[in-house]
C-alpha cells in the first residue's frame, strides 16, 4: 500500500523529469554560475587560474560609464519602440476589426515582419538607412519629400542611429501587437456594444468606455511582453551599428557580450548577466502581482 | 580499425603504419626525424590517440572572404594541388571574416578546438606566441634554417617573439597611393601628389569640378589607416623601446598629422565613410566618387571583380617631412600546439613556402615574401606589384607587442573622437597615450 | 440612410489607411526582392530604382553555390527539427504534470518555469558558452540543439499546459477506471487531443530555432556545421558588402518560412492570441 502510493506521488516527478533536467542543466546552473564567475577574474584558457576577487566587478558596473549608458540605451529602446508598437498596433487591430472584408489579408501582411529572421531585417534596415546618397531613406527623405536638404549618415552618428533601430524594432513587431489585439477584439462579448448603442452612445464613446477598458488585462499583457522582448534587443543592435559608434549605441546585452567576447572580461560580463537575470525577476514579480487584480476587474464585466 | 586498448599496443602499431607511411616516395628524408618526435609524444600522452584512419585532415583557418579570387585560388587550384602531392593529407580550410577571426580563435583555443595552421594576421602572433598557444617552428622543424633564408627579413621578424620564431611568413603587403585618373583629368590634377602639403591646392581643385567628390577616402581611424600620415609627416605612436607612449602618440608631429585628417574631413576632402558607414572605398573609387585610396594590392582584384572596367593608378605615398612611409603588412602561418597533426601541419607549411604556391598567390594580389618569387619576372613585369615592392623599401611595421589589439582599439577610439569634434586633437591623443603606457608596463 | 453612409464611409476610410500602413509595412520586403537582382553596379545608384534596370538573377546563382550553402540549409534543418520534436514531446509532458496533477514542488517549480520564460535568451549566454567548453559541445551542432531545448521548453510548456487544462477530465476519467497508466493516459489521450496547441508550440519552436543567430555564431567556427543565419551575416564583408548576395541569401532563407506562415496563417495567430489573450 505504502509503495504504491509512494509510485503514484512520483508520477507527475517523472513527467516533468526530463524537461528538468535540461532547464536544470542549461538555466539553473549557468544562473548560479553567473554569479560565481561575476566573483572571479575568470579566465577561459587551460592552465590559467581565475583569482576571486569578490564584489568588484559589481563595483565596477557601478562606476563604468559604458554600463550606465547601455541601461539608458536599453531603457529609452525599451520605451521607444513598446510605445510606437503598442499604440501603432491597437491602433491598427481596432480598425481592422471593424473591416467586413480583407481582414484576413491585412493580418497577413502587417504580420509578415514578425515572422522574418532577426538577422535579415538587420541586415536589410542597414541597407535602408545607409549613409550614401542613393540609400534609401536617404533618397526618400531628401529627393522625394524634401524633407532634409542633405543625406544623412545615419549610422555614423549615435542619434541618428537610434532612428534606424527604433524604427525596425516596431517595424517588426507592430504586427504581433496587432494579431493579438484583434483576436481579443473579437472574442469581446456583442451585448456590450448593442447595449450601450441602444443607449445612444456613438462609435467614439464605446471605444472609449467600452472597448479599451475590456481590453485593458490583454493590452498589459502584452505591454509587458514587448517590454520583456524590448530589453532583449541585441541582434539589431550588433548587425546595425555593432554598438558604435565608442559603444554609443551599445544596449545592455552588445555590452555584455562584447566584454565576455571580445574584452574575454568574463567576470565583468557575468555580472551583468546577474544584474540582467535579477531586473527580469523584479519585472516577472510584478507581472504576476498585477494579472491577478486586472482579471478580476476585466471579467466582472 | 579499431581502437588498441593498451599504450603500448598503440604505440607499437602507431610506429608501424608511419613507417609504412613514409615509405612512399613522396615523403622525404625529412620524415624520419618526425617520427622520432610523434613516438616520443605519443608514450608522454596518457589519453590513447586514435589510429590514422586514412587521411589525416589539416584544418587552416583564413581571412579571405569566401567568394573572394584568393580563395578561389586557395580552394580550386592550390589545395587540389598540394592533395595530390600528398594523399594522406587533406586540408580543410576555413574562411572566418577578419572581425570576428581573433574573438573564434580565442573561443577554440580555451574550447579545446583550435586549429591546426592559421594565416594570422602579423600583429597578432606576439599575443598568441606570448599565450603559449604556438609551436615554436624553429625548434618543431628541422629545416626551418633553409626556410629562414629564403625569404625577406622584415616579414621574418613578424614572427619572433621571446627568442623563437613562431611561423613562418606567408605574404606580405603594403599601400600605396591609387588613384583615380579620369577624376584627376576633370579637375585638372596632373599628377599625384608627392608631397602632403599638395594636398590642400589638389582638394580645392576637385571640388571646383565635382562638389560631391572626395579626394580621399578611407574606412576607419584604425593605426593601419593612420599610421602612414603620422609617420610620414614625422611623428610616431610609441618610443622605439615599447616602454611609452607619451611623448611620441601625442608628440607634435603625431597632432599634426590629426590634425590634417580632421581639415581634410571638415573640408570635405575626406570621405564619411572613415566614421564607419558610407559607400565604401571600392564602390566609391569605382564610380567616380573618390580620387585617391591609400590601400593594398587586394584592390585591383576586388575592384576588377565588380567593376572590370576601372582602370587604377598607383604611385608612391605623398612624402612629408619624415618621408613616404606606408605600413608594412601582411599574414604568417602559425601551429597550435593543440593541433593533433603537427607533422602533417608543417608539411602544409612548406608547400605554403614553395615558389609554386608563392607565385600562384602573387596572382591574387599577394605579394610573396619568397626572395625568389618575389624576384622572378612575372613580378617584375607584373601589372602593378613593382610600386608595391618599391613602397616596401620603406614602408613600417607595427610595433610588435603583445598588447598590440589593445593599443589598435585605444588609437581607433582616439581617432574618432578627434574626428567627430569631440576632443580637440592634442587632449585625445594625451588620453590615448596614457591609457598606452598602462598597457606597457 | 445617413448611418449607411457613414459605415461605408468609414469602410473605406479604414481600407485605405490600412492599405498605405501594409505598404509601408511590406515595402522593404520589395526592396529587397528588387536589390536582389541587381548587379553591385546597381546597388547604390541614384535614384534608386525599384525594378532594376538590368536585372540579373547571378546573385542567386552565387549564393547557392557558394561554398556550403546546401549544407547550411541541412544544418539549420537538422537542428530545427530534432530541437522540435524534443522540446514538443517534453513540455508536453510537463504541461501534463503540472495541467493534472497536485504535487508538493509544484507551486515552485511552475515559478521556475515562468520565470524562465521571462529571461531574455542571451542573458546568461557566459556561463552557458562556459558549460558548453567543459561539456565539449564546442563547434558541434548538438551544442546548439541542447541549448535551444532548455531554451524553448519554458515557453512551450506555459502554453501547453493552458490548453490541457482546457481539455475536459472525463475521459482521463473513464481511463483511469479502466486501469491506464499515466502514461497510457498521456500518450493516447492528452497528445491527440492538444494536436493543434502541439502544433503552435511546434511552429513557434521551429521559427525559433531556425532563426537563432547569437549562439549559433558564438559557438560555431567550422563551416561544416554553419546554420543559416550565421551564414547570412557572414556574407557581408569586412570593407563592403555585397548586398545584392547577401538579400539573394536572405530571401532563399526566409522564404520557406513566409510560405509556411501564409498557409498555416490560422495556427500562427491562434496560437500567440491563445497564449495572451486567456492569459
Amino acid at each position: 500500500m505504502r509503495t504504491k502510493n509512494f509510485q503514484k506521488q512520483l508520477v507527475p516527478y517523472l513527467f516533468l523529469l526530463p524537461g528538468m533536467i535540461f532547464l536544470s542543466v542549461w538555466l539553473v546552473y549557468p544562473m548560479i554560475q553567473a554569479m560565481n564567475i561575476s566573483l572571479h577574474d575568470w579566465e577561459i584558457m587551460p592552465g590559467r587560474t581565475s583569482p576571486f576577487v569578490g564584489l568588484a566587478h559589481y563595483l565596477q558596473a557601478s562606476t563604468d560609464p559604458l554600463f550606465w549608458s547601455a541601461l539608458r540605451n536599453t531603457a529609452f529602446y525599451a520605451l521607444v519602440t513598446v510605445f510606437g508598437q503598442l499604440t501603432l498596433g491597437v491602433s491598427i487591430a481596432l480598425m481592422v476589426d471593424r473591416l467586413i472584408r480583407g481582414q484576413v489579408i491585412f493580418r497577413v501582411l502587417y504580420y509578415l515582419p514578425v515572422v522574418t529572421s532577426w538577422v535579415v531585417v538587420s541586415l536589410l534596415f542597414k541597407y535602408l538607412f545607409n549613409s550614401s546618397p542613393a540609400g534609401f531613406i536617404n533618397y526618400l527623405f531628401v529627393d522625394v519629400f524634401h524633407i532634409l536638404s542633405s543625406p544623412v549618415p545615419w549610422l555614423n552618428e549615435a542619434n541618428t542611429a537610434w532612428v534606424a533601430i527604433y524604427s525596425l524594432g516596431i517595424w517588426k513587431g507592430v504586427g504581433w501587437t496587432m494579431v493579438i489585439i484583434l483576436a481579443a477584439l473579437q472574442l469581446l462579448p456583442e451585448e456590450c456594444f448593442s447595449a450601450a448603442s441602444i443607449d445612444g452612445a456613438n462609435d467614439f464613446q464605446s471605444l472609449i468606455f467600452i472597448k479599451l477598458p475590456l481590453l485593458l488585462p490583454t493590452i498589459i499583457l502584452v505591454f509587458i511582453m514587448l517590454t520583456i522582448g524590448a530589453v532583449q534587443a541585441y541582434i539589431q543592435v550588433a548587425l546595425i551599428t555593432g554598438g558604435g559608434p565608442l559603444h554609443r549605441t551599445d544596449v545592455i546585452l552588445s555590452y555584455m557580450y562584447y566584454l565576455a567576447f571580445n574584452d574575454l572580461d568574463y567576470g565583468y560580463s557575468s555580472s551583468l548577466s546577474f544584474i540582467l537575470a535579477a531586473i527580469v525577476f523584479v519585472i516577472s514579480q510584478a507581472q504576476l502581482r498585477l494579472q491577478r487584480p486586472i482579471e478580476m476587474t476585466a471579467g466582472g464585466n | 580499425m579499431k581502437k588498441s586498448h593498451i599504450l603500448i599496443s598503440i604505440v607499437i602499431i602507431t610506429i608501424t603504419l608511419l613507417s609504412a607511411c613514409t615509405s612512399t616516395p613522396a615523403a622525404s628524408a625529412e620524415q624520419k626525424p618526425e617520427i622520432e618526435t610523434v613516438v616520443v609524444k605519443e608514450t608522454v600522452i596518457v589519453e590513447p590517440t586514435p589510429l590514422p584512419e586514412g587521411p589525416v585532415t589539416i584544418s587552416f583557418w583564413h581571412t579571405y572572404n569566401e567568394t573572394s579570387p584568393e580563395s578561389k585560388m586557395l580552394n580550386e587550384t592550390l589545395i587540389p594541388m598540394f592533395e595530390e602531392q600528398h594523399p594522406n593529407i587533406k586540408i580543410q580550410a576555413l574562411s572566418v571574416p577578419y572581425e570576428d577571426f581573433h574573438r573564434k580563435l580565442v573561443t577554440a583555443i580555451a574550447g579545446g578546438v583550435a586549429p591546426d595552421l592559421i594565416r594570422s594576421d602579423i600583429i597578432w602572433v606576439p599575443e598568441f606566441a606570448d599565450m603559449g598557444a604556438l609551436v615554436p617552428l624553429d625548434e618543431a622543424m628541422s629545416d626551418f634554417a633553409d626556410y629562414q633564408n629564403s625569404v625577406f627579413p622584415g616579414p621574418l621578424s613578424t614572427n619572433f617573439w621571446n627568442g623563437h620564431y613562431y611561423g613562418l611568413p606567408l605574404d606580405t603587403n603594403t599601400k600605396v597611393w591609387l588613384y583615380n585618373k579620369e577624376m584627376y583629368d576633370l579637375a585638372g590634377i596632373e599628377a599625384p601628389a608627392a608631397n602632403i602639403s599638395e594636398l590642400d591646392g589638389q582638394c580645392q581643385a576637385l571640388k571646383q569640378a565635382d562638389p560631391d567628390a572626395y579626394l580621399f577616402a578611407t574606412d576607419g581611424t584604425f593605426a593601419w589607416t593612420i599610421l602612414p600620415w603620422i609617420w610620414s609627416m614625422g611623428g610616431d605612436v610609441l618610443s622605439p623601446d615599447m616602454t611609452t607612449a607619451t611623448g611620441y602618440l601625442n608628440g607634435p608631429k603625431t597632432v599634426a598629422a590629426y590634425e590634417l585628417w580632421l581639415k581634410l574631413y571638415e573640408e570635405g576632402c575626406m570621405a564619411p565613410v572613415v566614421l564607419g558607414n558610407g559607400v565604401d572605398v571600392w564602390t566609391g573609387f569605382a564610380q567616380d566618387m573618390y580620387a585617391n585610396l591609400d590601400n593594398g594590392p587586394w584592390t585591383y582584384p576586388i575592384i576588377q571583380s565588380q567593376f572590370p572596367d576601372k582602370k587604377i593608378y598607383a604611385s608612391a605615398f605623398p612624402a612629408g617631412e619624415g618621408g613616404s612611409i606606408d605600413v608594412v603588412g601582411g599574414e604568417d602561418v602559425v601551429l597550435f600546439q593543440q593541433s593533433q597533426h603537427q607533422a602533417e601541419a608543417m608539411e602544409f607549411i612548406r608547400f605554403l613556402l614553395s615558389p609554386e604556391y608563392q607565385l600562384k598567390m602573387a596572382e591574387v594580389g599577394q605579394i610573396p615574401v619568397l626572395a625568389d618569387a618575389a624576384n622572378s619576372d612575372f613580378m617584375k613585369n607584373h601589372e602593378y606589384y613593382p610600386i608595391f615592392m618599391e613602397q616596401l623599401k620603406t614602408s613600417k611595421a607595427r610595433p610588435a607587442h603583445p598588447n598590440w589589439s589593445k593599443m589598435d582599439q585605444i588609437i581607433t577610439d582616439a581617432g574618432q573622437l578627434i574626428l567627430r569634434k569631440e576632443l580637440p586633437p592634442q587632449q585625445a591623443l594625451d588620453q590615448a597615450a596614457a591609457k598606452i603606457d598602462e598597457l606597457l608596463k | 440612410m445617413n448611418r449607411k453612409i457613414m459605415e461605408r464611409a468609414r469602410q473605406i476610410g479604414y481600407t485605405l489607411l490600412l492599405a498605405l500602413g501594409a505598404f509601408i509595412t511590406i515595402f522593404p520586403f520589395i526592396y529587397m526582392i528588387s536589390t536582389s537582382l541587381k548587379g553591385p553596379l546597381f546597388v547604390f545608384e541614384l535614384p534608386p530604382q525599384i525594378i532594376p534596370k538590368q536585372p540579373t538573377i547571378q546573385n542567386f546563382i552565387n549564393a547557392w553555390t557558394s561554398n556550403r550553402f546546401g549544407d547550411y540549409f541541412f544544418n539549420s534543418l537538422k537542428v530545427t527539427l530534432i530541437t522540435t520534436i524534443l522540446v514538443v514531446w517534453f513540455a508536453s509532458m510537463m504541461a501534463y504534470a503540472f495541467a493534472r496533477f497536485n504535487f508538493f514542488l509544484k507551486k515552485p517549480l511552475f515559478y521556475l518555469v515562468m520565470f524562465f520564460m521571462m529571461m531574455p535568451a542571451m542573458t546568461l549566454i557566459v556561463p552557458q558558452f562556459i558549460l558548453a567548453i567543459k561539456l565539449k559541445v564546442i563547434d558541434h551542432l548538438s551544442g546548439l540543439v541542447l541549448l535551444y531545448i532548455a531554451q524553448n521548453i519554458p515557453l512551450a510548456t506555459f502554453l501547453l499546459r493552458g490548453f490541457i487544462e482546457q481539455v475536459p477530465v472525463e475521459i482521463e476519467e473513464a481511463a483511469k477506471i479502466d486501469g491506464a497508466s499515466a502514461w497510457d493516459i498521456y500518450w493516447r489521450i492528452i497528445l491527440p487531443l492538444s494536436l493543434p496547441a502541439l502544433a503552435t508550440s511546434a511552429i513557434f519552436v521551429s521559427l525559433g530555432a531556425w532563426d537563432e543567430y547569437v549562439w549559433a555564431m558564438t559557438i560555431l567556427n567550422n563551416p561544416e556545421v554553419r546554420t543559416l543565419p550565421v551564414a547570412i551575416a557572414a556574407f557581408q564583408g569586412t570593407h563592403n558588402s555585397d548586398w545584392g548576395l547577401i538579400f539573394a541569401a536572405s530571401l532563399t532563407a526566409i522564404t520557406p518560412i513566409i510560405l509556411l506562415f501564409i498557409v498555416f496563417q490560422k495556427f500562427f495567430v491562434k496560437g500567440i492570441s491563445a497564449g495572451a489573450v486567456k492569459g
